[in-house]
């Protein structure tokens, strides 16, 4: 029995192959192969920090790098914001409404990259529709507008990032029981006092992965930016895509250490959001 | 001069009527039972006594003050939920101590108050635990202590042991009853449990499809059913149509056309002639076929066959039963008093 056993667990490992063979030659090479070129200089020999030196003291690359950071944030905050308001409203609603909401939801998370920047070009571009309409309306502020500025760019991240947000928070709502709410109203509570105490305390843990999510989705983006402006705004992967692709003076060596850099980032907001998850746990469970 | 009146409420969800005008008043300091199967409106009522729906007509009074459309914070009633409904993010001390800090009572007051009702209600030294560490009727006592620690005017609880096992059930039900005596809390229970309902009322309201069909005393409830589905509901009343009765070989004088009859008011003898000395006046006496026999622990039901009419006998399970057997024909008495004429509900 103990054979059959054993000969079946190694069966159902073998099965295991080409998962391991897959993870192996696109996730762990690729990635041991970038952090070996950050450390090689610029004819890909030998051992140097000097790539690293030069992508923390450019100023180019330390404005990408804030670049990115700041409209990661905006647009997580502000997608969040949004998010928290939709998906509570959609979840008063019957279920039939709600699941056409969601999949208007589910769809437009995956209109990003190139094809919402041109929508957004046709609409709110230099001759935008929407601009020139709400400038025959009479809104003068509509005349200011300049998609492809740093707001413009924000804006499309806060675009593709509020359905994803919404998709992510909308299940969480569903951890508030009715009751809860109901109990606290016989003990006196307001309904601000209920979200206070009880219902956002209890909903944080879920929010906050949530942002962290939100974060590394806009972080790691780069189609939807190029696509608008080119390589003229200044983002940390439009940065990275340009010394790996481009035409002039490619530079591999340099292109992982930002790499490198912008992975160190992305790990560095999960920790952060790891550690804000177990303090707001802290009371709970 | 009663404490709770409830006057000729109705409540429509869409054109669907839950409660059918109903009237009801209790004293302050009692303990009433809302008893009816599911889906019958109690926990309608009670959550239009505490505000959480409305009502499409009637009016609600708690000491002479009407409470109709008064929002639930301002009541001042506390309720307990069959799902415990505590809070998962505060502890056991500051899920008591919600409703008072909501008043914005000082740490140091209500401090004192919690470790009363912690005492009150026997989870001295759990008091930082969370209720996801709590058993089920742990839970539900902590949920009683925060009902109770703002002294309301009435105490509310829907179903608060349906989701216990039995054992606990019966110990949190006893205790329930003696916090409510200590506190002469004014207390509406919900239930679908009879014997719940009969031991731990002073008085069951029965309960059905938005009606209140008989109210009284648990006692009087259980001997005394006024219509077929109070004695179908409360106990295994054997429920018998005039001519059905007359059949077995009953003479009555009455306008009743459906009679209850309790099961262990019936007696079995031998078929022999002298198999009894029962009166005749006072019993109806006639033969019966054993048809099947269950053993219900300290009892033993017999459903009997008195021709073509099924009648059922509760005995006590004592040896001087044991010769009754599947398949015999046996003789019963009725006691003809025990004959119970039923109302026809309009
Ligand atoms: N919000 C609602 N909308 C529509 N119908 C409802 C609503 N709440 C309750 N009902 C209906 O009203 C009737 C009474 O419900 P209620 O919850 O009062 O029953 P109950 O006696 O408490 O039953 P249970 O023992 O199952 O808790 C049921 O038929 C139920 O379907
Ligand atoms: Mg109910």
């Amino acid at each position: 029995m103990a054979r059959t056993g054993s000969s079946k667990s190694k069966i159902m490992l073998m099965a295991l192959v080409p998962l391991l063979i897959w993870v192996f030659a696109f996730e762990i090479i690729p990635v041991f192969q970038m952090v070996v070129m950050s450390f090689q200089n610029s004819d890909g020999l030998g051992f140097t920090l000097d790539q690293y030196y030069k992508g923390l003291t450019t100023s180019l690359y330390l404005e990408a790098m804030k670049n990115s950071i700041v409209i990661s944030i905006n647009s997580s905050v502000a997608a969040m914001i949004i998010a928290l308001f939709v998906a509570y409203s959609i979840t008063r609603f019957t279920t039939g409404i709600r699941d056409q909401l969601l999949m208007v939801s589910n769809m437009m998370t995956n209109f990003a990259g190139v094809p919402l920047a041109f929508a957004y070009m046709i609409l709110m571009g230099n001759n935008g529709a929407l601009l020139l309409l709400l400038e025959r309306m009479g809104v003068e502020a509509a005349g200011s507008f300049d998609l492809y500025s740093q707001t413009g760019v924000t804006q499309l991240y806060i675009y593709y990032q509020t359905p994803l947000a919404i998709l992510l928070v909308y299940p969480i709502f569903y951890g508030i029981r009715t009751e809860w709410k109901e109990a606290a109203s016989l003990l006196g509570a307001s309904t601000w006092k209920f979200w206070r105490y009880i219902g956002i305390p209890v909903l944080l843990p879920g929010l906050l992965g949530t942002f962290s999510l939100l974060i590394a989705n806009a972080l790691g983006a780069y189609a939807t930016a190029y696509a608008l402006t080119g390589i003229s705004f200044n983002l940390l992967t439009i940065r990275i895509a340009a010394l790996v692709s481009g035409d002039i003076f490619p530079n591999f060596q340099l292109g992982s250490a930002l790499a490198v850099i912008l992975a160190i980032i992305m790990i560095f907001s999960l920790v952060v959001n790891e550690l804000m998850l177990r303090w707001s746990r802290r009371r709970g469970t | 001069m009663s404490y709770v009146k409830i006057e000729g409420v109705s409540k429509y969800f869409g054109s669907t009527k839950v409660l059918n005008n109903i009237s009801l008043s209790i004293e302050e300091g009692e303990f009433i039972t809302l008893l009816g199967p599911s889906g019958c409106g109690k926990s309608t009522l009670l959550r239009a006594i505490a505000g959480l729906n409305d009502l499409s007509s009637g009016d609600i009074y708690v000491g002479d003050k009407k409470i109709t459309h008064l929002p639930s914070k301002d009541r001042e009633v506390g309720m307990v939920f069959q799902s415990y409904a505590l809070f998962p993010n505060l502890n056991v001390f500051q899920n008591i101590a919600f409703g008072l800090k909501m008043e914005k009572m000082d740490k140091e007051q209500y401090t004192v108050k919690v470790e009363e009702m912690v005492e009150l209600i026997d989870l001295k030294g759990k008091e930082n635990m969370y209720p996801g560490q709590l058993s089920g009727g742990q839970q539900q006592r902590v949920a009683l202590a925060r009902a109770l620690i703002k002294k309301p005017k009435i105490l509310l609880l829907d179903e608060p042991l349906s989701a216990l096992d039995a054992q606990i059930r019966r110990t949190l039900r006893n205790e329930i009853r003696l916090i409510q005596r200590k506190l002469n809390m004014t207390t509406i229970f919900v239930t679908h449990d009879q014997e719940e309902a009969l031991t731990i009322s002073d008085r069951i309201f029965v309960m059905n499809h938005g009606d209140i069909e008989q109210e009284g005393g648990p006692r009087s409830i259980y001997t005394s059913p006024e219509t077929e589905f109070v004695a179908r509901f409360i106990g295994n009343y054997n429920v018998l149509k005039k001519s059905e009765l007359e059949t077995t070989g009953a003479r009555l004088v009455s306008e009743n056309e459906l009679f209850a009859i309790r099961p262990e008011a019936i007696s079995i003898f031998p078929l022999a002639k002298e198999g009894h000395n029962m009166d005749e006046t006072i019993n109806i006496i006639c033969e019966a076929e054993v048809v099947m026999s269950t053993v219900l622990g300290n009892v033993m039901r017999f459903d009997m066959d008195v021709k073509g009419i099924g009648i059922t006998v509760d005995a006590l399970n004592e040896s001087k039963i044991h010769w009754i057997k599947n398949g015999m024909t046996v003789q019963i008495a009725i006691p003809i008093e025990e004959c119970k004429g039923l109302r026809i509900p309009s």
